[in-house]
């Protein structure tokens, strides 16, 4: 029965993460108005609390805010640090590891909101034909230069200028600037019919500014998901903050070596985040700071138990040669479904490509 | 500048006024003659708040907690110059705490109630206010959540009951800071839908430096006869100015879009090559 209703894991998957979207972007419709404040509100996926009528918010929204209104503030009058002014924020680190102890990085692959629109807006890109654009096999160059992106924004947007904010170093309107310009919250409170988000402030420059940068990175996401997969989670700072915990999870991905281990490399053709490393590497080094768990490599691992899925001793998902012809018949490692296609047929080799 | 000299000059005019009300003793502003509960201005404090009694005069305040232990559940305040000094009776109980004055006299009942806001997480206020706390009440239906507040131009529901009983066709009336009057009446099931006034004035040239949402004091009130006893209750909180004030729908789309022209030329590369795994 399992198998009939789930017969792959990226189905199951596919089902969690829709079941999830309407969790976080409408939970309160159907479990109560406050179950925002219940759930949590340093959940470890980008959530918006902008969003009236989800059912959590992300970790990024308390950690701004008592950077800015708790430290910086209390530093500025006490001209001290004191335990009762940092637990707020080890409390809401405490809440965020609670959860994340569960699902590990899975809350990016399974259970973000924008990382489904993501996949979602692929999905479409795959089925119209639409190129997909990903780093050449084996060619570190493009995703190392990107990868440090995440933690300046991270440092910078998340964890110092709020501080700094807070200090009365930068003007008020910097005191949450990393949810000022994250997508997410505008894609969410779209999606509940609300307009508010869009909109972007014109009476203060500083607002202006980051509004437009919201904006401007929302409109591009929304086409460039289209030919590359999942392009806000590179550069997301949530990815960043997962991935300090990562190894703290017992959820994890475990790679063994087999003898074909970076020559076929289909398991990096299959990673939504083009992490060259999962082909390449073994042990701790495949299981990358981008990887989000989301299990595609270890589907379309050909090989029998090299790449699984695991929390703590307990395998989730092993590979296995069996599965993967199955899973190839249907879909290919790019996320190109075949046979149905609409508007254009699969692209022919260049020339010069044989 | 000249709102704040046409309020004193109302204060000057609703003075004498007020001076020769039954509850002369007590302070009064001059935007409304109902009972309130208003939070003191200054430095705030995360565990405790300071609320002032204006309008009603009361030995103690009643705080109700959303959960907890019965001798938790509801605590008094001692009022001291018209001033309580309230806090959440324990951490993890929940976030919002309603807060009753209530004075009484052998014909007729006066309560002003408010809730407050203590960001501590734990139940929700659904049981808080279900349960009747006092006589006649104003309850929200539902108060905002973190990060939401009642704003102008929106609508919110509000259940009036007595003795824990919805009243149909019950009138409210609702009374803002910025001077707006207008008046809601129950339905079948006792509840009123609200419509908060667009009445914020423009926002000062100089952008105050403070942080914090611009907000104003409203009040919703009803008064309730029955059995030879007078009933009047008062229920006031903030509301904000309406969220799309001072922000742009059409630049916010034209970032939008000059994003999405920016990623336009991927869309335009040639198609992956078909990976030979099949």
């Amino acid at each position: 029965m399992r198998k009939v209703i789930f017969p792959t894991l990226a189905r199951f998957r596919l089902t969690v993460q829709l079941l999830m979207l309407v969790v976080t972007v409408y939970g309160s419709v159907f479990v109560g108005t406050y179950m925002a404040d219940k759930l949590s509100n340093a959940l470890p996926a980008l959530s918006c609390a902008y969003d009236q009528m989800n059912g959590g918010y992300c970790v990024l929204i308390p950690t701004q805010h008592i950077l800015h209104h708790r430290i910086g503030e209390a530093m500025v009058r006490a001209q001290q640090l004191t335990l009762t002014m940092v637990l707020p924020l080890l409390m809401s680190f405490a809440v965020f590891f609670a959860f994340f102890f569960v699902l590990g990085k899975a809350f990016c692959g399974w259970i973000c909101p924008l990382g489904t629109l993501q996949e979602l807006l692929g999905r479409v890109g795959r089925r119209f034909g639409i190129g997909l654009r990903r780093v050449a096999p084996g060619d570190l160059g493009p995703v190392q230069r990107v990868r440090p992106v995440k933690w300046l924004i991270l440092l910078g947007l998340v964890f110092l200028l709020p501080l700094l904010t807070g200090l009365g170093v930068t003007p008020h309107a910097l005191g949450n600037p990393y949810c000022d310009v994250c997508p997410a919250r505008i894609a969410t409170t779209l999606l509940t019919g609300s307009t508010e988000q869009l909109a972007v402030a014109v009476d203060d420059k500083v607002k202006l500014v980051l509004g437009g940068t919201a904006n401007f990175l929302f409109g591009f996401i929304i086409l460039a998901a289209l030919a590359i997969r999942q392009p806000f989670c590179r550069i997301c700072p949530l990815l960043a903050f997962n991935s300090l915990a990562q190894r703290l999870s017992p959820m994890r991905l475990v790679k063994t070596r087999h003898e074909n281990c970076g020559t076929c490399r289909i398991c990096t053709d299959a990673c939504p985040m083009d992490i060259p490393e999962i082909s390449q590497a073994d042990g701790r080094k495949a299981y990358n700071e981008d990887c989000t768990l989301c299990g595609r490599c270890a589907e379309y691992c050909p090989q029998d138990g090299t790449i699984k899925l695991k929390w703590g001793p307990l395998s989730l998902f092993a590979s296995s040669r069996a599965y993967y012809k199955q899973k190839i018949a249907a879909e290919l490692p790019d996320g190109t479904v075949k046979p149905l296609k609409f508007v254009r047929s699969p692209a022919k080799a260049a020339p010069g490509d044989a | 500048m000249r709102r704040t000299i046409l309020f004193f000059i109302a204060g000057l005019l609703v003075g004498p006024v007020t001076a020769q009300h039954d509850h002369s003793a007590a302070p009064t502003v001059a935007w409304t003659q109902q009972p309130l509960l208003l939070p003191e201005t200054g430095r705030r404090e995360r565990d405790v708040a300071r609320l002032r009694a204006v309008g009603i005069s009361a030995p103690s305040v009643s705080v109700h907690a959303p959960a907890g232990d019965p001798e938790v559940r509801q605590r008094e305040f001692t009022l001291s110059d018209g001033t309580a000094r309230i806090s959440s009776a324990a951490p993890q109980i929940g976030n919002y705490h309603w807060v009753v004055l209530r004075e009484a006299s052998p014909d007729s009942v006066r309560i002003a109630s408010t809730a407050w806001y203590f960001s501590n997480p734990g139940a929700s206020p659904e049981v808080l206010l279900a349960t009747p706390k006092h006589e006649l009440e104003i309850v929200p239906q539902p108060l905002p959540r973190e990060h939401g507040q009642y704003r102008e131009s929106e609508k919110w529901r509000f259940l009036v009951r007595l003795h824990g009983q919805p009243l149909v066709g019950q009138r409210l009336t609702l009374e803002t800071e910025f001077g707006s009057r207008s008046q809601f009446v129950t339905d079948a099931s006792g509840v009123a839908t609200v419509l908060f006034p667009r009445d914020f004035p423009p926002p000062p040239t100089e952008q105050a430096g403070g942080h914090g949402r611009q907000s104003a004091a409203f009040v919703l009130s009803s008064e309730h006869a029955e059995g030879g006893q007078q009933y009047l209750t008062a229920f006031n909180l903030r509301y904000g100015p309406d969220a799309e004030r001072g922000r742009s729908l059409g630049w916010g789309a034209a970032f939008g879009l000059a994003g999405m022209l920016a990623a336009a030329p991927l869309l335009r590369r040639r198609q992956s090559r078909e990976v030979p795994h099949a």
